[in-house]
């Protein structure tokens, strides 16, 4: 795993010089094969040496996933930056191995016995973590702030009681009293020193969970989370970057839902440690089946905190996001699904609902499936709530994808009207406006505002909008004003535009025209929004829409997709 | 630009490639210690900051032929610390290091050879005619370097022939490695195949590979033998001359991707498709009629169901064409049959081993040479097999 440490070193530097205190794992098996399997073949010629052909041996400082090659004085010298360099990020490649950390100077506390003798004053420590080359910058991002973190925890204990003073003269003098093999000198410090310890549990944390918890001194708690390697145990094999996450996060709308990956009760060693009471709040109102906006309510939070916190448990990958379980859901198995005979999967959901078999309950969604549709009126409510169970554990280890019906306008054979178009890209989706606040007056605004920008189209675009936002009960009218309306209704479409959408005979119903005059102003027919997404919006019924968009068949095209959004945990194409 | 591309630029700033800022040369003085003494263009690295980092420059003898690179907040230096051992220098060896400079957020894994290479000849120069160590170095050596600054910027590569040797530098592009190509995988060129000498497997193979050909096909059409084929394929996808599609056949599913909002959006796109599907480029299809067959695209529908609905000769529209340019473009995704056995009992035992689940249908045909929809019809008929559809 590239996301894995090679190793953690510790390494000062102070008015005595830079010395490597620690370094975790130090007991390198030495097995010294590669030297003794090659062979010399004793009939090859000797190789006059070429100095424009010296092709450098590959030159490689790892060996079987362990810092290999350098000396722990060539380490320290490198590692013991220089003033100028302190107090920021510290990157350094050599060879294939990639070395970050964040050198922090931290004054060192006067001892009360000798108030004469320290004067030494500062100290820069530096906590470095060796990951191979190949490692990502967002990885190496999150190892840098890691190390940041405790240097900012170390530099605190010392202010506090000398904890540093006390560490680093132990580690020195276990090195000064001189042991022969190399590994011995770690291994006294490991026993004695606490902050050894610590690193020691760092590494073995980092390279299982990627969740680390550490108390520093016994005093201070430090927690990180290494979310390439956090996702791994839900999503074997596909790492997951903090930009994706951000990404989706981004992408949070009222109407989604959490997802947690553990039962809830399993949480408590998670929200001890966080200790915020509104999370625990949240988690004790959780349901799958609410949405967020529910969920806020009943929490009593607000709903921006309720999407921090969201953010917060996808991130530690206690949580997913899914559109909340309902009825009219359609499911299909996710492309990335790791069904086969062989799948531990098949294992454990056996274990979980006794006398199912994985495969055969989710070959029903290989076609597009609806909870509605797999319920039969005549089935067993028990048998009911068991197939929600199912569904459930399915959504919680990303083996189901949920389709979404998406629409697209395209009024004329040739698409969009190429006003329309360069207007489209001018102006901001609604759905970027609109994402915490759900009054529609926002869109309609900003639709407004790109209108005023591209005027080309209407004369009086602004007094059309007023007219729209106003109430419409003047265009229900007599037949001889029917014309009238229609134009009005459609002045910023373009001629060509209004022609074909006048074909329908659904424009005759003022009533179906205007709901579709409104809706395409938004914007909701580009593809960007779904059918739950604009009936959340508009506080539609679905049957209302979909009559609508059957009325609109010729111009409204319908097709069904994942959400881009939260498919990025069931879906490698994204 | 859409969000997601933005937000890919906005991040992955660290690994777009930046150009070359600056290269310097820089010895170790046997009073004065480590200095730079040259650097084009001038004085683009201050004294104090080299001071602060010329541990990593001019470093210890176990770093010596590392590259070596140091990230600061402003640039990252990419160097490779070397050492000529005579006894004519003043402390028996001269250290030497030809650093390259970048921007703190570029990509600098791909110069790393052409430092080395650089730094070999500039090792040979000196060995020849002390070429740096005489103290000519501020006449000679900049016009060198700047012709390498310029030319690896502008053209990528560049040919020292300065002195007796020459060399040629090239900035290669690291790429990962190719997936493995099978047998009912079908190779489509994306670009035309560059004029050059190809090797003879390519040549033989290239004139089958006309997007519908798969690759157990085309070995036996080339008389090539099959491996030779993948190995040839997989080396042309490698340089993105040619993408693979799966195997076109009417009994296919394919679904529609989040991708398919584009092909509205996106006037070039829109032109390009247009040109790709048509089925005589003197009459193209419509854009809706085009956008419709897309999106008619479910789960559970195959193509043969759709040509029935929609006529694609009166549309005017090629389906295979159609096909090919929703995958390449990645607006459609083929849905794969993955056969289960649930129970073992009777049937074959070749085939059982096969219906675990990992393999899909396509893979099963071509490996046993049966005809997908005979397949089909067996397993269907089979209860003890469920066909997941992914």
């Amino acid at each position: 795993m590239e996301v894995n440490p090679l190793s953690i070193i510790l390494v000062k530097s102070d008015s005595k010089g830079d010395r490597l205190l620690f370094r975790y794992p130090f007991q390198t098996q030495e097995n010294n094969e590669p030297s003794s399997t090659k062979r010399k073949n004793p009939y090859t010629l000797p190789i006059v040496e070429d100095l424009l052909q010296s092709l450098s041996q590959s030159s490689s400082n790892m060996n079987k996933g362990n810092l290999a090659g350098f000396t722990d004085e060539v380490l320290s010298s490198l590692f013991a930056v220089k003033a100028e360099l302190s107090n920021r990020k510290f990157e350094l490649k050599v060879n294939d191995v990639r070395f970050v950390g964040h050198p922090t100077l931290l004054p060192l506390r006067k001892k009360k016995e000798q108030p004469q003798q320290d004067d030494s004053g500062i100290m820069l420590i530096n906590i470095v973590f060796a990951l191979q080359a190949l490692a990502s910058h967002s990885v190496v991002k999150c190892y840098h702030d890691l190390s940041k973190r405790m240097g900012i925890a170390l530099k605190h204990e010392e202010k506090r009681c000398g904890y540093i003073s006390d560490q680093t003269q132990t580690m020195t003098s276990a090195h000064d009293d001189g042991y022969t093999s190399p590994g011995s000198a770690f291994q006294i410090i490991l026993e004695k020193c606490t902050l050894a310890m610590n690193i020691k549990k760092m590494y073995d944390d980092l390279c299982s969970t990627g969740l680390v918890s550490i108390r520093i001194n016994k005093w201070i708690p430090l927690s990180f989370c290494l979310p390439q390697k956090v996702h791994q145990w839900h999503l074997r094999g596909k790492i997951v970057e903090p930009e994706d996450i951000d990404k989706c996060l981004k992408a949070l709308r009222p109407y989604h839902s959490l997802l947690l990956l553990y039962p809830a009760q399993h949480m408590n060693d998670f929200t001890s440690l966080d200790g915020s009471p509104s999370l625990i709040r949240l988690l004790s109102n959780y349901s799958p089946l609410k949405n967020l906006q529910t969920l806020a309510a009943d929490a009593e939070l607000t709903l921006a905190h309720v999407f921090e916190l969201t953010a917060h448990l996808v991130y530690w990958a206690k949580a997913t996001i899914i559109f909340p379980i309902c009825s009219t859901n359609k499911y299909v198995i996710s492309p990335t699904a790791p069904i086969h005979l062989n799948s531990p999967l098949v294992e454990k959901f056996n274990e979980t609902f006794s006398g199912l078999n994985l495969a055969r309950v989710i070959s029903d969604f290989s076609l597009p499936t609806s909870l509605g549709q797999r319920c039969n009126p005549l089935c067993h409510p028990s048998q009911q709530s068991q197939l929600v169970q199912t569904i459930i554990w399915m959504l919680q280890h990303h083996l189901l994808l949920q389709l979404h019906t998406y629409i697209q306008y395209l009024p004329t054979e040739n698409g969009l009207h190429k006003d329309y178009k360069k207007k489209q890209l001018k102006s901001p989706s609604p759905r970027n406006s609109v994402i915490l606040s759900n009054q529609p007056s926002a869109s309609e605004h900003s639709r407004a505002e790109s209108e005023s920008g591209a005027s080309t189209i209407s004369e009086t675009p602004e007094f059309t909008l007023k007219n729209f936002n106003s109430e419409h009960l003047s265009f229900i009218s007599t037949d001889d004003d029917k014309q009238d309306y229609q134009e009005e209704l459609l002045l910023d479409f373009s001629d060509e535009e209004r022609s074909s959408v006048f074909k329908i005979p659904a424009t005759n119903n003022p009533e179906d025209l205007q709901l579709f005059a409104k809706l395409c102003r938004k914007e909701y027919f580009q593809g960007n929004h779904h059918i739950e997404e604009i009936m959340y919006l508009e506080n539609l019924r679905r049957s209302q829409l979909l009559q609508l968009l059957d009325k609109f068949r010729d111009v409204l095209i319908t097709y069904e997709t994942e959400d881009p959004a939260i498919a990025m945990f069931s879906c490698s194409s994204t | 630009m859409n969000s997601e591309e933005y937000i890919k630029h906005r991040f992955e700033g660290s690994g777009k490639e930046g150009p070359i800022r600056c290269i310097f040369f820089c010895e170790f003085h046997h009073t004065a210690g480590p200095i730079i003494s040259c650097q084009v263009p001038e004085n683009y690295i201050s004294k104090e900051l080299f001071d602060s980092i010329s541990v990593y420059i001019i470093t210890k003898a176990e770093l010596q032929r590392s590259t070596i690179t140091v990230t600061l907040t402003d640039y990252k230096i990419l160097g490779f610390p070397v050492r000529i051992d005579d006894n004519k220098y003043a402390r028996n060896a001269y250290h030497f290091n030809l650093c390259f400079v970048c921007d703190s957020d570029a990509r600098t894994v791909h110069y790393e050879p052409v430092v080395m290479k650089l730094s070999d000849y500039l090792i040979a120069m000196e060995v020849e005619s002390c070429f740096l160590s005489r103290g000519k170095i501020l006449d000679k050596l900049p016009p060198i370097l700047r012709e390498v600054l310029e030319e690896l910027n502008t053209k990528g590569e560049c040919a020292l022939t300065e002195g007796p040797t020459a060399t040629h530098l090239k900035v290669c592009q690291i790429r990962s490695d190719p997936t493995p190509v099978y047998d009912h995988q079908v190779p489509v060129f994306i670009k035309e195949l560059p004029p050059q000498q190809w090797d003879l497997t390519t040549q033989q193979v290239t004139p089958y590979i006309d997007g519908f050909n798969h690759v157990a096909r085309i070995a036996l059409l080339s008389d090539v033998e099959n491996n030779l084929v993948k190995a040839c394929v997989q080396n042309l996808v490698y340089y993105c001359v040619v993408a693979l599609v799966p195997l076109f056949q009417y009994g296919n599913i394919y679904c529609t991707t989040p991708k398919l909002k584009l092909l509205a959006q996106d006037a070039e796109l829109q032109t390009k498709c247009l040109e790709y599907v048509a089925r005589s480029q003197r009459q193209p299809p419509t854009l809706r009629d085009v956008f419709r067959f897309f999106a008619s695209m479910t789960r559970g529908t195959t193509i043969r169901d759709l040509c029935i609905r929609h006529n694609p000769v009166n549309l005017r529209i090629n389906e295979r064409k159609l096909v090919q340019f929703g995958v390449l473009e990645g607006i459609i995704r083929r849905i794969q049959k993955y056969p289960v056995l649930l129970n073992a009992e009777a049937d074959s035992i070749d085939l059982q081993k096969s219906l675990t689940g990992g393999a899909s249908l396509d893979e099963i045909c071509c490996s046993t040479g049966v005809s997908s929809l005979h397949l089909e019809d067996q397993l269907e008929k089979d209860h003890n097999v469920v066909l997941l559809c992914k």
